[in-house]
């Protein structure tokens, strides 16, 4: 039997604030255990939590990026159970009040998911379990957190990649957390259930906690359904349940702990002030958001030319955004900037990571006086890709590579008699160029390329050829 | 009443406590005590307590939000000074079901 996938993902991100959501302790990774920590953030009694004003600026970022409502008025509630990762034995989160509200993402084909809402709250602290004891690190306990709630608007395993997908870039883009899902700055619970096609209702769901990589969302997604329709098959009914994706097996199985604790009696916490934000400071926080991933990969193919595959390679990390955009801006034709970038200075990045950093030697002035020389055919492609290795290699400028051998291998006497040839060769363009057709003069500079075997230095030439036109 | 001994149970098993009977028909009475007296506060307020969160309530603006500074944390010993610790840890010792 075909069933319909109906699917939800929650997403937990951390945030990239420098301190606790309601302590100044460091969000700092590692340390030593329990050394990033205070009395507020291991739930001393007498201890006021207050809030950074950064985590509701980040949230509003992201609220923003994903065409949320913005709420003007919020406030935190606590909600409760009793587990040792949590000091307090309630998290604070927020309840019916959340920050940001009813927004959506596009996905590649056009379909929306909707964004049912954003709220921050605090993460819990570390447990290790070993010989029958179970040790706390609380340096993670009151490091903020968004939860990012979608609809069940998800219909695929591939949707569900996609979506967790294109919410990790625009949460990069915006800089509000780098969303590393393999070190738990960002993690997705999974919601699923099955219906026959066209049926109103939803089935019942179950929920895969804490997927940590994309690929494994993909293939939970699958999994899981796999596992219902199974069941739904053999006549079975599906037990509402929380479950661990298994990657080494590629399944999904039911999960023990915390069972009974789905009862949170939600309060607002009255150590926490409601808070209010002015319609002008999201206005301002609104301007201040880059311009995000798929609206440029729109850009460059719409307005750039650039065909889709490199504009989505280009487009994909902030970093080699701006660099491309600040090669264009030092001069550089869209065309050949681009191509050197995902030929060759990609070449030198094998992980997603180190594209994410770009962390390149060279400043987007520097590219840019490169691409311009290939631009202007003063040197051709294989000479760039060389130059630009080296330049990659060494943090240098062009000029300390492209050396008269490069560019002329040929003497100015050479040269010199090399352009009187072309000048008399070529007397319509010598008259066009007076009349003010300067682009003739680039058949000048194509016979002495052509002598020369792309090796004449086009710089002193164009002095050389512009002296005898009179035109310089 | 303004709690039952069926609320009660289940409060003490979502905090992992376990009473006998005579505890639990005590805590009931003790709970319902005190819930009636915070009950009181509701009748000196006008509209109840919802009231102070939706209209009474001071609320704080963006600006007066904690500013993002790192403040120096405590010790690990001095974190650790009420507890068992363990290298540093907090450490506790599983209950076996
Ligand atoms: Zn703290």
């Amino acid at each position: 039997m075909n069933y319909e996938i109906v699917c939800g993902i929650e997403t937990h991100i951390e945030l990239a604030t420098r301190t606790k959501i309601f302590c100044g302790c460091t969000t700092e990774f590692g340390g030593e255990p329990n050394t990033h920590c205070c009395p507020v953030c291991t739930g001393q009694p007498g201890s006021l939590p207050i809030l950074n004003q950064k985590v509701v600026e980040y949230a509003i970022r992201a609220g923003l990026a994903l065409n949320c409502k913005i709420n003007t008025r919020s406030h935190m509630d606590r909600k409760n159970y009793v587990y040792p990762d949590l000091p307090k034995a309630y998290q604070i989160s927020q309840y019916d009040e959340p920050l940001c509200e009813n927004g959506y993402i596009e996905l590649d084909s056009g379909k929306r998911i909707g964004i049912t809402r954003i709220h921050i709250e605090e993460d819990a602290g570390k447990l290790i379990h070993e010989n029958g004891y179970t040790y706390i690190d609380y340096n993670r306990s009151g490091v903020p957190l968004i939860e990012i709630v979608s609809e069940p608007d998800i219909s695929s395993a591939e949707e569900a990649r996609e979506y967790a997908e294109k919410l990790q870039l625009i949460m990069r883009y915006i800089g509000i957390s780098d969303c590393k899902m393999q070190e738990g700055s960002m993690r997705c619970d999974v919601n699923l259930s099955l219906r026959k096609p066209g049926d109103p209702n939803f089935g019942v769901r179950t929920e895969i906690k804490n997927i940590n990589s994309l690929s494994f969302i993909q293939k939970a997604v699958m999994a899981e359904a796999e596992r219902q329709a199974d069941i739904l098959d053999a006549g079975g009914t599906i037990v509402q349940q929380t479950m661990r994706y298994d990657e080494a097996t590629n399944s999904v199985a039911p999960m023990r702990d915390k069972e009974n604790s789905d009862d949170y009696r939600y309060f607002p916490d009255p150590d926490i002030l409601r808070f209010c934000i002015d319609e002008d400071k999201i206005e301002e926080i609104r301007a201040s958001l880059p311009e995000l991933p798929f609206d440029k990969l729109r850009r460059y193919v719409n307005d750039l030319g650039l065909p889709e595959a490199t504009a989505r390679q280009i487009s994909r990390y902030r970093k080699v955004a701006e660099f491309f955009e600040g090669t264009l801006a030092g001069g550089a034709s869209v065309k050949n900037a681009a191509n050197l970038i995902v030929g060759t200075i990609f070449s030198h990045m094998n992980t997603e990571e180190e594209k994410e950093l770009f962390a390149v030697r060279i400043s987007a002035d520097q590219f840019a006086e490169l691409v311009r020389l290939l631009d202007e055919k003063k040197i051709n492609y294989g000479v760039a890709q060389g130059t630009l290795q080296k330049m990659l290699e060494s943090g240098k400028s062009v000029d300390e590579f492209i050396k008269p051998e490069d560019l002329a291998g040929i003497s100015d006497e050479e040269l010199e008699s090399l352009c009187r040839e072309a000048f008399d060769a070529n007397p319509k363009a010598v008259a066009d160029v007076r009349n003010g057709k300067d682009k003739a003069i680039n058949v000048m500079f194509g016979f002495i390329m052509k002598k020369t075997g792309g090796k004449a230095d086009i710089r002193k030439a164009e002095a050389l050829l512009r002296k005898m036109i009179g035109h310089d | 009443m303004a709690i039952s001994k069926t609320e009660i149970e289940k409060l003490a098993k979502l905090a992992r406590l376990s009473f006998s009977d005579e505890e639990l028909e005590r805590f009931t009475a003790e709970f319902d005590e005190i819930i009636a007296f915070a009950d009181t506060i509701n009748q000196s307020i006008e509209g109840g307590t919802d009231q102070i969160r939706s209209v009474g309530a001071r609320m704080v603006s963006f600006d007066d939000l904690r500013p993002d500074e790192v403040m120096p944390s405590l010790p690990s010993e001095k974190i650790l000074s009420n507890v068992e610790g363990y290298n540093g840890f907090f450490s506790l010792e599983r209950s076996k079901k």
